[in-house]
């Protein structure tokens, strides 16, 4: 066949060879964080950059995906692809809507229909970029309106978004092992061990945060953190406001990039496409740059503090930023010991007069390195 | 035996130094109540140690460490012998007596596992030397593991310290800095204490190392013959061994029948002669475990000997010691009229099985011999009643057992969520901002701005005109533009930031290459001096909180002394910055020499900045920054200390 339509030419080694990449961007929706930023860097815009930097991703390659995820105040939503159960959103949204009364409910959320996507048909637009586009237009506009004032925690509810964005990795990394396992037995020529060694999927999970990291949410994060790790999908971080320190320690762990640009808001575009836009591939051979100091402090687990001294049990490594209550382990209940911890430090000899007299003594008699038992 | 006696002077007072007739216990009565109790009695069971004044030196004294069931640490009690005949004699005499009660009363330790009798029945000759190397063996082991995991044993025993300090160059090092740099007000005993205290894991890693030795291996194995081609071509090349000294008494103990052979045949032959024959010979082929070739030269002497008779011999011999006859295949044999019946014939154990394999046999013999020699980590299971109930239990198949109760200790892990009831007290800056926020407004605004998108009119968005980047005006911006969100300031501004943490990446990633003998352009010495100054004072910084937090009143003046060694090593911190800036100095004077010789010679003008010289006193202080911020810490703490307790540090140190 090949020999008679001439299609020889065409080394078809070099398309086949291109892994897959799959980028899940979570956008940190919390509105009382993009208010706060509203006059340098208002949410319209910040789409607006995350279009283009989802859209470069794409142009990437051929089979190259990408995922949203909003994590809101009280959920995580998916913005793209659209969660395929539209039963749920518009139940939540009755549901809030019956629970509130009339204030909230104005004219604009009735005559608003945030569940159908219009496929802009622009010539100069390429559908997949215009689906995806209007997709996350639809779903993160219904979420704002659906939110009612009550929700609006100051902070975000990421371990959530990761652990959504980490199954749907998952999901989408067997959809892609199937045709490959199967086709194996179909052209044995291929070698397999190279095969089994190189991933077929690259994923990466990029956070744009605006909120802090919430202390409650640290051992939920870290194992979404550590998760991430196992499947060595690294999780960058863009911080535009506050500082979210286990999204720094993620992005460690992960080997991800952490950048903060909440001293520069403005120039998000060029953090994504200079800072984000490598792939795990190209990053093997790339210089990423990426924040030298990482703030490693952990939440305790009594009061959620993010402590930088504390205390760890010894059998199940919870931390505690105080001695907790009876010296018991608060997670496992083991009765920790703590030697003489919490001493005074004693910066005065008792007595002094006396003690002078010993210590010579003592010194003289036993010439042994240990030191001498001093008056009971 | 008579008891002996030592005339002895115990804290300045004459007395007599003698046993008791039943010889457990050593008593020392003062001359001036001679008839009356003895004032001093050590139990011949705790004594752990025994030293004595060398022959050499004129002044004879006894020293007895005894440590009693309470207290860990040995006490020691010194005795002068003081005799105006024979001191000398004297002690040695209750020395001797005193070593052989001891060593007799730890091998019948009850707590030790016996080394079987093996002296009672002789069957090869050599066996009572295999024997005696168990016993002694099992005597070592005891105090030496009973040491090593005795922390104050570590600590006291100053000849593994150094032996320590020998084997370990960076260790003695900051040991002999430490020790000079300590203040004056602490004594060395003090120092010493608090530096192996805090290493008391390297002691004992190191007392295990040196204790370990090498076992028995298979000599005869690792003899092999090395063909040595001849320098005249003509001659045929010849066949060499290397046989060393201990290697021939190895193979002796280890082939009772070749040490036989050597007794009956060597007086007329050599012994060369004898070791270069027999490794010619089939025997020594056969001991090996090697198939004869047939073409071994025939020997009158060593074809006289069967191998058989060197692994039966053994073996059988190990099988009387050690086996215990519920476990005895050999006696099976004996009962059910041997392995032709029954079980499929067995090929390995056989005492005269396979001959075509010989490599098994003289293997499994070897084995057993070797093993012999190692101290039983079991009990002797025919020694006394009630062990053989542990044979039995060696017999049972667990398997059939079903499953045993499982022995862990359980984790009990509570719900977490159940702390993270609901407040979060978030106190920041953004949480203060947050509450300044009306949420009603806060919705309406984002709502309102997400409809603000700028529309293609098509139900998509403008994205060109959302990033309002415009390439064409920024290209002579005068008149600064209204900063915006993609406006070419903040673009540059994000780029350099990039770059900038790129730059920062790349050089903990790839360093700057010489780094890792000079850091931070330090010259290597200076370095080094930099690496000692820091383990010291982290040694310092180490006791210090040691001190500190133990709370101890006791401890006090030696936290006065450690504050005081913590001054001064900022001192040392500062000399060694000095030191630094002074190399680099003349780092850059001997650069501008050579550019004036260049100029001079060439008339060319070599530009030369002096911040491409790195290293100085500011690299010092980068490098010790860390250190010299826990200092002022561990410092202020012990002010803060001091001030609680309404005192100057001044004024007590």
């Amino acid at each position: 066949m090949n020999r008679i339509d001439a299609s020889e030419h065409y080394d078809e080694s070099g398309f086949t060879g291109q892994t897959p990449s799959l980028l899940t961007v979570v956008i940190d929706t919390n509105p009382r964080a993009w208010a706060a930023i509203h006059d340098l860097l208002p949410i319209s815009k910040a789409i607006a950059n995350i279009l283009v930097f989802i859209n470069a991703h794409l142009a990437y390659g051929n089979e190259n995906q990408v995922a949203v995820l909003a994590a809101h105040t009280n959920r995580a939503v998916w913005l793209y692809p659209v969660s395929p159960n539209p039963e749920h959103p518009p139940l939540a949204r009755r549901r809030n809507g019956s629970a509130k009364d009339v204030e909230m409910a104005g004219p604009d959320h009735h005559g608003h229909r945030p569940r159908e996507p219009q496929l802009g048909t622009s010539a100069n637009k390429y559908p997949q970029f215009a689906k995806i586009e209007s997709s996350i237009l639809a779903s993160l506009r219904s979420l704002i309106d659906s939110t009612s004032p009550s929700d609006l925690n100051p902070t975000t509810l990421i371990s959530g978004a990761l652990s959504m964005a980490l199954s749907y990795i998952h999901k989408t990394s067997l959809a892609f092992e199937s045709p490959k396992t199967s086709a194996d037995p179909a052209n044995p020529t291929t070698t397999p061990s190279a095969k089994t060694a190189v991933p077929n999927l690259h994923a990466r999970i990029l956070v744009l945060s605006v909120s802090q990291s919430e202390p409650a949410q640290y051992i939920p994060t870290m194992n979404a953190v550590f998760a991430a790790s196992h499947a060595r999908i690294p999780i960058d971080t863009l911080a535009l406001y506050s500082a979210p320190t286990f999204l720094q320690q993620a992005a460690f762990i992960t080997n991800g990039v952490f950048l903060s640009a909440a001293a520069n808001p403005r120039g998000l575009l060029t953090y994504l496409m200079f800072g984000f836009l490598a792939d795990v591939d190209a990053r093997a051979s790339l210089v990423v740059p990426t924040q030298d100091s990482v703030d490693f402090r952990a939440a305790c687990f009594c009061h959620r503090n993010v402590v930088d001294t504390g205390f760890v049990c010894s059998i199940c490594l919870s931390i505690f930023c105080d001695v907790p209550e009876n010296a018991e382990c608060l997670t496992c209940g083991t009765k920790l010991a703590l030697g003489n911890y919490g001493a005074k430090p004693a910066v005065i000899p008792r007595k002094k007069k006396k003690r002078k007299r010993v210590n010579g003594g003592g010194r003289e008699e036993t010439g042994s390195a240990t030191g001498t038992p001093g008056p009971a | 035996m008579a008891i002996p006696t030592g005339a002895t002077a115990y804290k300045k007072k004459d007395g007599a130094l003698t046993l008791t007739p039943d010889q457990k216990t050593v008593i020392w009565t003062p001359s001036s109540a001679a008839a009356g109790p003895p004032t001093l009695s050590l139990s011949i069971s705790n004594i752990t140690n025994l030293q004595q004044t060398p022959d050499t030196v004129a002044k004879v004294m006894l020293k007895i460490f005894e440590r009693s069931a309470e207290s860990a640490e040995p006490v020691s009690y010194l005795f002068h012998f003081n005799s105006p005949s024979d001191p000398r004699a004297e002690a040695n005499a209750i020395k001797n007596l005193l070593s052989r009660l001891i060593a007799d009363a730890k091998s019948n330790d009850p707590n030790l596992p016996k080394p079987a009798s093996g002296a009672a029945t002789p069957v090869g000759a050599g066996s009572g030397s295999l024997a005696s190397i168990a016993f002694a063996g099992t005597t070592n082991s005891k105090s030496m593991v009973a040491r090593l995991f005795d922390d104050d044993a570590l600590r006291g025993d100053i000849a593994l310290q150094q032996s320590l300090l020998k084997a370990d160059r960076n260790l003695s090092q900051m040991y002999m800095e430490g020790r000079k740099t300590k203040p004056d007000s602490m004594s060395d005993t003090n120092f010493n204490a608090h530096f192996w205290s805090a290493r008391i894991n390297l002691l004992r890693a190191h007392a295990i190392e040196s204790s370990q030795k090498r076992g028995p291996y298979n000599v005869l194995a690792h003899v092999k013959p090395i063909l040595v081609p001849n320098e005249d071509p003509s001659k045929q090349s010849e066949l060499k061994i290397k046989v060393t000294q201990e290697q021939i008494s190895a193979i002796m103990s280890q082939h009772p029948l070749l040490k036989r052979i050597f007794n009956e045949n060597v007086p007329p032959l050599n012994q060369n002669e004898f070791w270069e024959r027999f490794f010619l010979s089939k025997l020594s082929k056969k001991l090996r475990g090697e198939r004869p070739t047939g073409l071994e030269m025939p020997d009158k002497i060593f074809d006289k000997y069967d191998e058989y008779e060197d692994i039966t011999a053994f073996s059988s011999k190990l099988l009387a010691q050690h086996v215990p006859h519920i476990i005895n295949i050999e006696g099976n044999e004996e009962n059910q009229g041997g392995f032709k019946s029954g079980n499929r014939k067995d090929v390995e154990m056989r005492p005269r099985g396979r001959t075509d394999v010989p490599i098994m046999q003289t293997l499994n013999s070897l084995s057993e011999k070797l093993l012999a020699n190692v101290l039983p980590a079991d009990n002797d299971p025919e020694s006394s009643t009630g062990v053989d109930e542990d044979t039995y239990q060696e017999l049972t198949l667990r398997d059939l057992q079903g499953d045993i109760e499982e022995h862990r200790i359980m984790l009990n892990i509570r719900e977490q969520s159940r702390f993270f009831s609901s407040d979060s007290g978030g106190a920041s800056e953004t949480a203060a901002t947050f509450s300044r926020q009306n949420p009603t407004k806060v919705l309406g605004g984002v709502q309102g701005d997400l409809r603000g998108l700028t529309h293609d009119g098509l139900g998509g968005v403008n994205i060109h005109s959302s990033l309002s980047i415009d390439d064409g005006s920024e290209s002579d911006d005068e008149e600064k533009p209204q900063p915006h969100v993609g406006s070419r300031e903040s673009r540059k501004d994000a780029q350099k930031q990039i770059l900038d943490s790129m730059l920062q990446r790349r050089a903990q990633l790839y360093g700057h290459g010489p780094d890792d003998t000079t850091p931070m352009g330090l010259p290597m010495e200076i370095a080094s001096h930099c690496n000692l100054t820091h383990a010291t004072t982290m040694e310092f910084l180490h006791q210090f909180w040691s001190a500190f937090l133990s709370g101890d009143p006791e401890r006090a003046a030696e936290l006065g002394y450690l504050a005081e060694a913590l001054k001064r090593s900022k001192d040392r911190i500062e000399v060694v910055a000095v030191e630094a800036e002074k190399a680099r100095e003349e780092q850059i004077k001997k650069r501008r020499a050579e550019i004036v010789q260049i100029y001079e010679r060439t008339n060319k003008r070599v530009k030369f900045n002096t911040k491409s010289i790195r290293g100085g006193r500011e690299a010092v202080t980068k490098l010790m920054e860390p250190v010299v911020y826990s200092l002022d810490k561990a410092a202020a703490d012990y002010q803060k200390a001091l001030g609680a307790e309404g005192l100057q540090a001044s004024t007590e140190l």
